[in-house]
């Protein structure tokens, strides 16, 4: 409760104009929101720009936060849509990478380590072609995907967030999960 | 609830979009079959999977870069008004200005060497027929990503109802009645009036979509969808985009 009043006071200052407070607030919340748009947009210079671009707007908007959800909810919707804003400037949004593209993205290239034993490396393998699957899906399966599995966002705030139907933002996460299951068992997943 | 579907067991997993009935449903029917419970032993294996995927983490100098990137964007305009000349030159040459600037330059160049090359095409054909092929491209080159911004903007205006979205699309609308003004009198001066035209035919769309209000009702949004549906703008736009974009050098 403390915490949530700490917090509310230092967005009524930034709210004010004062840069020091928004400072404040910056340090706090750019680690997680660079990583929901590093999952979203699978591209650390892209997040990164997309975090800046959330700021810059959360600070436009401060005086329209009403504080009945809490800033960091309010926070990483901005996030969201400014990933996908970046996304779209770059005309990713529905492109999904081909069959053959040997990308490496920000999760894959992460899970490079030096060489282990069997077992660590057979895991590893599975992490990266989890990370290239999650990077082949559409913006908004992903999208979708990240907001419940990672942000553990209801499906109706994600239809909120993502301008979706529920029964759209349901099939985007079905999809996704599908996608994600034909890694380990690429003929067994239900149609 | 029979029978359970891979996507029911997905909902049920995050516990989200099933009532109170359905989720007994399935944990009485998990209970019964093994083989529905080895269908759930998947699925969950494979978000424990993304689980154990490493968290992207930014580096150690992210918010030392991102306040430097931030905090000139957020002087208030009375401050602005002072800032010294050094600062203003700072602030001009801010990525998306120096993008403009950049586009703008080559855009020059491109129309520049198609100049030269009109000027003198009779003594030098071979050299100038490639410096023209070489404008032309760079043109194209530019043109095409400025039309899969607009066909971008145009499906978000269309089909989005999400605020913050239309916000931003709004923005990016503004943006880009100045390229597109460019751009037309660019390819005017080259000789290509076909997609001068078109692209004069797109200045009132954009400049509508940038003067939108922020907090469009219904009626603009469908106006706009219907105009879209009743006409194939959307179709010309892909179908230049796709013509600009061919790699097949031009006959010019």
């Amino acid at each position: 409760m403390r915490m949530a009043n700490d917090e509310a006071r230092w967005v009524a200052r930034a709210g004010a104009g004062d840069a020091a407070a928004f400072r404040h607030l910056v340090d706090a919340h750019s680690a997680a929101l660079f990583r929901v748009c590093a999952r979203i947009t699978g591209d650390k210079a892209l997040a990164e720009d997309a975090v800046q671009e959330a700021f810059f707007n959360a600070y436009r908007h401060l005086r329209e936060f009403d504080g009945r959800s809490a800033f960091s909810t309010w926070l990483h919707r901005i996030a969201v849509n400014a990933a996908l804003g970046e996304m779209r400037k770059r005309n990713r949004v529905e492109a999904a990478l081909p069959e053959d593209d040997d990308a490496t993205d920000v999760l894959a290239s992460a899970l490079e380590g030096p060489p282990g034993p069997e077992r660590q490396a057979q895991s590893a393998e599975f992490g990266r072609d989890i990370a290239t699957q999650l990077k082949r899906m559409s913006a908004i399966e992903r999208t979708a995907f990240v907001l419940r599995h990672h942000e553990g966002q209801s499906i109706e705030e994600i239809s909120t967030t993502l301008a979706l139907s529920e029964s759209a933002s349901k099939q985007a996460i079905f999809r996704a999960v599908k996608k994600l299951r034909g890694v380990l068992e690429p003929d067994g997943v239900q149609a | 609830m029979n029978p359970i579907r891979d996507e029911d067991l997905v909902l049920y997993h995050y516990r989200d979009g099933l009532d109170a009935a359905a989720l007994a449903g399935i944990a009485a029917a998990l209970d019964a079959s093994a083989e529905l419970r080895a269908r759930y032993a998947s699925i969950e294996q494979t978000l424990a999977r993304v689980d154990a995927l490493p968290e992207p983490e930014p580096d150690r100098d992210f918010n030392a870069r991102l306040w430097r990137k931030l905090e000139p964007r957020l002087q208030p305009r009375a401050v602005a008004q002072r800032t010294p000349w050094l600062e203003r030159v700072q602030a001009w040459l801010s990525p998306p200005r120096l993008a403009f600037a950049g586009a703008a330059c080559a855009l020059a160049l491109a129309v520049g060497i198609g100049f030269y090359a009109g000027r003198h095409s009779a003594p030098e054909a071979p050299v100038v027929a490639s410096a023209d092929a070489a404008a032309a491209r760079v043109l194209d080159a530019y043109v095409a990503a400025h039309l899969r911004a607009t066909e971008g903007v145009l499906m978000t205006a269309s089909n989005s109802d999400s605020t913050t979205l239309l916000d931003s699309n709004r923005e990016l609308a503004a943006s880009l009645v100045e390229s597109n003004r460019l751009y037309a009198l660019a390819a005017a001066r080259a000789g290509n009036t076909q997609l001068a035209d078109f692209l004069r035919q797109l200045e009132p769309i954009l400049i509508s979509l940038a003067n939108q209000p922020a907090s469009p009702s219904i009626e603009p949004t469908q106006g706009l969808r219907d105009y879209l549906r009743s006409t194939d703008l959307l179709f010309q736009v892909r179908a230049t985009e796709a013509r600009l974009d061919k790699p097949a050098p031009r006959k010019t």
